[in-house]
């Protein structure tokens, strides 16, 4: 059972359960400010009633949100894993939702590192990759592992196949 | 063909054409309805106008004297620009398909539209000739063809001899299909073309009420007569309906008219159109995968429409006429076998799995958002429904019962197979779609698998393929050992690829 036994073994870096907490942190504090702002101005505006149900509707959306963005990050950094063989690219992450994919190395066109001020403060380096159809992004990986996990990717993908 | 040519001179005139017939509203707007008018928006209307043709035209000549082209060995060679330069290579193996399409216009100067389609994104994605003779079109598709191949041999570029293997290797292209009189009327009938009268006379009808605003009670009053005698009535439809038909069966005659599908050992060719002339062209390894749809009353006909799934795009221009679809009303067992025909490469299995009863379950308890959403919609506005006060309610439950009819036929119709190399989807409520494509055409794929999925051992499979957009297909809740089989059937097409 390949789904099940023989999934791709290399993880993240640990730091990116952090790093991910950091971000879902400031995302929500965002996203309540704008809730608390748009409810003032409801209050002060007296806009139309369907529009604070709907407001009323997004907190009792957010609320558990908020708490589900405090528990993934760790649930999240467990199920990813992603290995890179000769031939193909293989990822698996995701908790609710797992998803698998499998992208042969002669379709990639182009892989890069990058590094946004959380992942810098850490270290860490995400690994993108391109092909004709999707991007793919491997994130929170230790800075040696990603540079050279980008060199190995642009290795292997530089053989091309005879497009028929 | 190795110097660097200007493009077709009547490309100028044609230029001109499109001109006219984009801006011929405004023009009758301001020269002949206007004309009396003196009123500022006219007056300097007119004057935007006539800057607006004489800078495009303008344009037009200075592209026309910078925009060269040139063939070389391997590739085209495409030069523009006036003060920046601009020099273009594109391959010729990076073309996927060919398509030509004669307008009218092309066909009063004998001449020819061509384009060559690559499969890369954005403006360079096509190599087109907007206005060429025919004899140049046959010559440069017939040598980009040539020069494609891996051993050119006799590659020279001098006219008579390329016009000589062009004649030879005509004879060697064996037709498929050719709609005769019977099929055509056929045709004409399932595709309801006839229905497409109903919209036309209801435009028809508004453009008349536009321009001579028909006074409402003398129409009504015309009506009333007509409908107080039955015969009189029963003649306006007996004559409607004739007309439908008539109008079906020109528009289908018309489409369809001059079809022909034929293929030699490399290509696959598709031609059709009475007056305005589409043809089609594309190597039968460039062909990334087949679609066979169905709408429901093809279905009951036994009759489907092939499809040809090409990397590069099919559309040349504005004209969106389906020119990669094999002859759309063919019987099923014939669409099959004329597959293995013109692709012997490929083949479609007859015997397909269905999904098992834990995916029954999954699609009938899954919430459905677009019903949630809509109920919730006409619940609000549920005192500004006509007819009467319980009306959202039954509205809610009739849309109930169609979402609930479509999941339950998508689920009877869904079929899957993995066979070899090749890979095979079916799925549809009332228009079913038959995926199929091979392993070395696929170009990612993925396994998904959500909480209730897991729990019932069900899992949903993925591919994606080259086209244009790019295509996605695949099935959902399919059982997880079929996935594996999926994942490894995948890791299988190593040993099919050549690499470089």
């Amino acid at each position: 059972m390949y789904v099940e036994n023989d999934a791709p073994q290399q993880r993240l870096s640990e730091d990116a359960v952090k790093v991910w907490l950091i971000d879902e942190a400031i995302e929500n504090v965002i996203g309540f400010v704008i809730l608390g702002v748009l409810f003032y101005l409801d209050y002060r505006f007296s806009w139309k009633e369907w529009i604070g149900w709907i407001l009323i509707g997004l907190v009792i959306l957010s609320v558990p949100g908020a708490v589900w963005s405090f528990v993934r990050p760790k649930l999240l950094y467990k199920s990813w894993r992603y290995d890179v063989t000769e031939e193909f690219l293989q990822l698996k992450r995701g908790v609710l939702k797992e998803e698998h994919n499998l992208v042969p190395m002669t379709k990639i066109q182009s892989v890069a590192t990058t590094q946004g001020p959380l992942l810098r403060r850490y270290g860490l380096y995400t690994v993108t990759v391109e092909t004709m159809a999707s991007s793919h992004a491997i994130p929170a990986l230790p800075k040696d592992i990603a540079i050279g996990l980008r060199n190995q990717i642009a290795q292997y993908a530089k053989i091309k196949e005879v497009e028929g | 063909m190795n110097r660097a040519k200007r493009y077709h001179p009547l490309l100028l005139v044609f230029d001109l054409v499109n001109f006219v017939k984009s801006f011929f509203v405004f023009f009758i707007m301001l020269f002949v309805v206007g004309l009396g008018s003196s009123s500022n928006y006219f007056k300097y209307g007119r004057y935007v106008f006539i800057l607006v043709f004489v800078l495009s035209f303008f344009s037009k000549i200075i592209g026309w004297l910078t925009h060269k082209y040139e063939l070389d060995e391997t590739s085209f060679r495409l030069y523009k620009g006036l003060f920046t330069k601009s020099e273009l290579t594109v391959p010729f193996s990076k073309v996927q398909n060919v398509n030509r399409h004669t307008t009218l216009f092309h066909r009063i100067f004998k001449m020819t539209s061509l384009s060559f389609n690559t499969g890369s994104a954005g403006e360079d994605a096509e190599v087109k000739f907007e206005v060429i003779s025919r004899a140049e079109a046959d010559k440069m598709e017939n040598y980009v063809e040539r020069a494609g191949k891996p051993l050119p041999t006799g590659l020279d570029d001098d006219l008579p001899s390329v016009e000589k293997e062009e004649q030879e290797t005509l004879p060697g292209r064996t037709v498929h299909f050719k709609p005769t009189k019977n099929d055509l009327l056929k045709a004409s009938f399932t595709s309801l073309s006839f229905l497409f009268l109903v919209p036309l006379l209801f435009s028809f009808y508004f453009k008349i009420d536009d321009i001579f605003e028909l006074e409402e009670e003398k129409l009504e009053g015309a009506f009333s007569y007509l409908l107080s005698s039955w015969w009189v009535l029963a003649m306006i439809l007996v004559l409607i309906v004739a007309v439908s038909v008539a109008f079906g069966i020109g528009r289908t005659f018309l489409k369809y008219g001059k079809y022909e599908l034929s293929s030699d050992e490399k290509r696959i060719y598709i031609s059709k159109g009475m007056v305005e002339e589409s043809a089609f062209s594309i190597p039968k390894e460039k062909v990334q995968a087949i679609e066979i749809t169905q709408s429901s009353l093809k279905r009951l006909l036994g009759l489907a429409k092939v499809k040809l799934t090409s990397a590069g795009s099919i559309s040349s221009g504005d004209d969106a006429l389906e020119i990669n679809t094999l002859y759309p009303f063919l019987p099923v067992e014939r669409a099959y076998e004329m597959i293995s025909e013109i692709l012997p490469d490929y083949r479609v299995t007859e015997g397909m799995e269905s999904l098992p009863k834990q995916s029954f379950w999954i699609r009938m308890l899954s919430p459905s958002w677009v019903w949630l959403a809509a109920t919730a919609a006409l619940y609000y506005f549920r005192s500004s429904i006509p007819f009467w006060d319980g009306a959202w309610w039954v509205l809610s439950v009739l849309l109930l019962i169609t979402v609930y009819g479509m999941r339950l036929m998508d689920f009877f119709h869904t079929r899957y197979v993995l066979n070899e190399r090749f890979v095979q989807f079916k799925k549809g409520s009332l228009t079913t779609t038959l995926f199929v494509s091979k392993r070395d055409k696929v170009i990612e794929v993925k396994v998904t698998r959500n909480v209730f999925q897991r729990f019932l051992g069900l899992a949903s499979v993925g591919t994606v393929n080259r086209a244009k957009p790019i295509r996605h297909e695949g099935v959902d809740d399919v059982p997880v050992e079929l996935a594996d089989a999926f994942y490894n059937w995948y890791i299988g097409r190593t040993k099919e690829i050549h690499v470089e």
